[in-house]
């Protein structure tokens, strides 16, 4: 598996660090901490008879491979009503931006087309099957996502272009930041299960007890290397 | 002409044409080494280059064939179906349902299918990240069941180029990669099974024979069965290039391709290629031989003709002047050779020298006999000159009887030694004046056979013998010493016998004076038909007046013939 190397040693370390924190002002606790992506998973394709003919693609917005990792906990008791969020997943230069997007059950996603050309929106995951049809530049089409899973996104017209939503049925997620750093707030009290996750590698999950008012700090390695 | 007895000699004309075809088949044998040695080495060449340009020839368009099916792959690869569905099933089989995982590999199956059939490939398979196969459509796609692991063996001219085994199948095969944003999430191979059509197609191309090898296991070929086998059991299957002996048939091979363990070669067999082109050889140098056999037996004939033509003209006139003319001969030239002249010309001045050496033998023979001769006459005076008288008158006679030349000269000499038989009677007897008795006259009566013996010891005078001995015989019988009549006494003796008496008539003798030519002529001619013959008596008639004097004297000049 020559293409895909996971580095045995990161395999292992799933480094988890629970720091007692000072406590916060909320009625629930909060979770901060750091991802760490690793590990190289990808090496160059030694031959590709066929050189990637997108075009434009050194103009797309150029996502850190942070932003790809999305933290949230396993299975969460929740009850109540989830905010409906109304996010925008943008086609650019043969790209959906941004690459991943987590968002909660019943959210709704735009899907503008921001390229000169036709664009196609559709999915075969089981958590929602659609096909939002071609439609040219400056149009958007949107889809409610009314079930939780993982939603894989592609185009119908550009084989390369993918994106992964993932439709979680709690509020208790979050995509961290360039820099690494995540803070996922107000959960209630208790023991979780926290979980890294990436598309190419699934999750990486560490176990977080959590105090009300206060802040616990979980350090998560994902193996996965941040290709500029 | 005799020969030695026991087996001929061959002739002259056998042994030139055993030379000549003798020289002609060594020359032609010889030929035929070489043309056969040299054509079997140019064949090799020519194979061994024909081949090279087969290897040149096959890379080209191999690695053409391996581009487009790279670009087939990929324009494939870019299926957004296919990856969406795949991407997905990756992404969820482990959590999904039958139903759902089924969805996803029916998606991926109908899309490989949809393109299959554009595709000159006899497998298109489908494999995940891991290589494991996904799913597998074309001719020979059910060789790759899902979750079959496809371990590519020997890479090509591509990282993504290889060689597959599917159980007792080998196939070659290029890959291409699919890819989202970068990703490699699944690889598509199309694999060409090299199987015997794929052989058969490789022969098309390479214009020789294949085989293909793969782990020193003989998969497909186009060879004689007996020949692939041998083949894959030789160390050469593990060289580029060389010759083999296969199954009895020298191969010239050369390894056109090699993609790990699997060697795809092209083979010619040498022996295939020289058998027509010797074939070709042999039939010209047959035409040759026979042309030039055929020549061979014409220049033989003529050379020997030139050869035995004149020696056989020259022993042929040889032999006819054996016959004829004693050793008198002289050869005409051939004038075919200067050795045959020089040898005719040495025969003629040995003969000619023999022929001068036998005359004076004959000459110092004569000389002595004359001499004898002429003692003898001289034993009695009235007698002296006789001999030289009969030998004259003879002569004349026997012109005026017109006998030949050769003749003649028998009688001359005859003539001349007709009584030499009387050497051996006492001279009481031959001296006495008076008449004989009857005993006496016996003893005369003697002398034509005792000089007939003395003559039969000489070789040369056996033609003379006759007049020797016959001399006395006369017509009617009553002459001596046999008694012979008529035409029994050869004309020799019957001119000698009458000229004899006409010198005794016309000579003095003891009881007698000489008597007159007249006298003598009449006293012949009167016992003509009786003591003499008649036509001789009148050949003596015209004769005499040409070698008399006026006075009936003989003159006597060319006695010295």
């Amino acid at each position: 598996m020559p293409r895909c190397v996971i580095l045995g040693a990161c395999l292992a370390v799933c480094a988890i660090a629970v720091r007692a924190q000072t406590p916060a002002l909320d009625a629930g606790g909060t979770i901060t901490g750091h991802i760490r992506l690793t590990a190289k998973i990808r090496a160059p394709l030694s031959a590709n008879a066929y050189p990637s003919r997108a075009i434009g693609k050194h103009e797309a917005p150029a996502i850190p491979e942070i932003r790809n990792v999305v933290v949230y906990l396993k299975d969460p008791p929740f009850r109540g009503a989830l905010t409906p969020l109304r996010v925008e997943l943008r086609q650019q230069n043969e790209t959906f931006v941004p690459h991943v997007l987590a968002i909660t059950k019943g959210s709704t996603v735009d899907f503008p087309n921001d390229d000169p050309f036709f664009h196609n929106v559709f999915s075969l995951s089981s958590a929602a099957g659609f096909n939002l049809g071609r439609y040219p530049r400056g149009q958007s089409r949107p889809w409610k996502f009314s079930k939780s899973g993982l939603v894989k996104v592609f185009c119908d017209i550009h084989s390369h272009m993918s994106a992964s939503i993932l439709v979680l049925d709690h509020p208790y997620f979050a995509v961290p930041g360039a820099d690494g750093n995540y803070e996922i707030r107000n959960v209630p009290a208790g023991q979780y299960t926290i979980v890294g996750w990436h598309e190419r590698v699934g999750e990486r999950s560490a176990s977080v007890r959590v105090d009300a008012g206060r802040a616990t700090a979980v350090d998560l390695t994902v193996p996965v290397e941040d290709v500029p | 002409m005799t020969r030695p007895a026991g087996p001929q000699p061959p002739r002259l004309l056998v042994r030139t044409l055993a030379v000549i075809l003798a020289t002609v088949a060594l020359l032609l044998v010889a030929v035929f080494v070489v043309v056969f040695v040299s054509v079997r080495d140019q064949v090799r060449q020519s194979v061994t280059s024909d081949l090279e340009s087969s290897q040149r020839i096959y890379a080209a368009v191999e690695s053409r064939r391996q581009r487009e099916l790279q670009t087939q792959a990929a324009t494939l690869a870019e299926n957004p179906t296919l990856k969406a569905a795949i991407d997905t099933y990756a992404a969820e089989a482990p959590t999904a349902s039958e139903t759902r995982r089924s969805f996803w590999l029916t998606t991926i199956n109908n899309e490989l299918d949809k393109v299959a059939a554009r595709i000159e490939a006899d497998a298109m398979i489908l494999a995940d990240t891991h290589q494991i196969t996904l799913a597998a459509v074309g001719r020979l796609g059910d060789r790759w069941p899902r979750g079959r692991p496809i371990a590519l063996a020997g890479k090509g001219s591509g990282t993504l180029d290889g060689v597959v085994r599917a159980g007792p199948l080998v196939f070659r095969v290029v890959s291409v990669p699919l890819q989202l944003s970068d990703t490699p999430i699944a690889t598509l191979y199309l694999a060409t099974s090299l199987d015997q059509q794929y052989a058969e197609e490789l022969q098309t191309l390479a214009n020789a024979r294949t085989a293909i090898v793969s782990d020193g296991l003989l998969v497909a070929s186009t060879l004689p069965m007996a020949a692939a086998r041998e083949f894959e059991a030789s160390p050469q299957s593990r060289q580029a290039s060389g010759t083999a002996v296969l199954d009895g048939e020298s191969y010239a091979f050369r390894q056109l391709v090699q993609i790990g363990n699997t060697s795809f070669f092209a083979l010619a067999s040498i022996d295939e290629s020289s058998r027509a082109a010797t074939r070709a050889a042999v039939r010209n140098l047959v035409l040759i031989a026979a042309g030039a056999a055929l020549l061979a037996l014409v220049a033989s004939v003529w050379l020997a003709r030139m050869l035995t033509g004149p020696v056989g003209r020259l022993s042929a006139s040889l032999e006819a002047a054996g016959r004829t003319s004693g050793v008198r001969v002289q050869l005409p030239l051939t004038g075919s050779s200067r050795e045959l002249d020089t040898l005719t010309e040495t025969f003629n001045a040995m003969m000619a020298s023999v022929a001068t050496a036998e005359a004076q033998t004959q000459a110092a023979y004569t000389g002595s006999i004359r001499a004898l001769a002429t003692a003898l006459d001289a034993r009695d005076p009235y007698t002296a000159g006789h001999s030289e008288r009969v030998s004259v008158l003879s002569v004349a006679i026997a012109r005026a009887l017109h006998l030949a030349e050769n003749d003649i000269e028998v009688i001359r000499l005859g003539a001349l030694l007709h009584d030499i038989g009387k050497i051996g009677v006492p001279d009481e007897v031959l001296k006495k004046p008076g008449a004989l008795s009857a005993a006496e006259f016996d003893i005369i009566k003697q002398h034509p056979v005792a000089g007939a013996r003395i003559l039969r010891s000489v070789p040369f005078l056996e033609s003379h013998i006759p007049i020797v001995e016959l001399h006395h015989e006369r017509p009617d019988g009553r002459g001596y010493p046999y008694g012979l009549r008529g035409d029994e006494i050869p004309m020799h003796a019957r001119i000698v016998h009458v000229a004899d008496a006409y010198d005794a008539i016309t000579s003095k003798r003891a009881y007698r004076g000489a008597r007159p030519s007249g006298d003598a002529i009449r006293e012949i001619w009167r016992f003509a038909g009786t003591e003499f013959h008649a036509e001789v008596v009148a050949a003596l008639a015209t004769a005499l007046p040409g070698v008399t004097t006026e006075g009936g004297e003989l003159v006597i000049e060319q006695v010295h013939a």
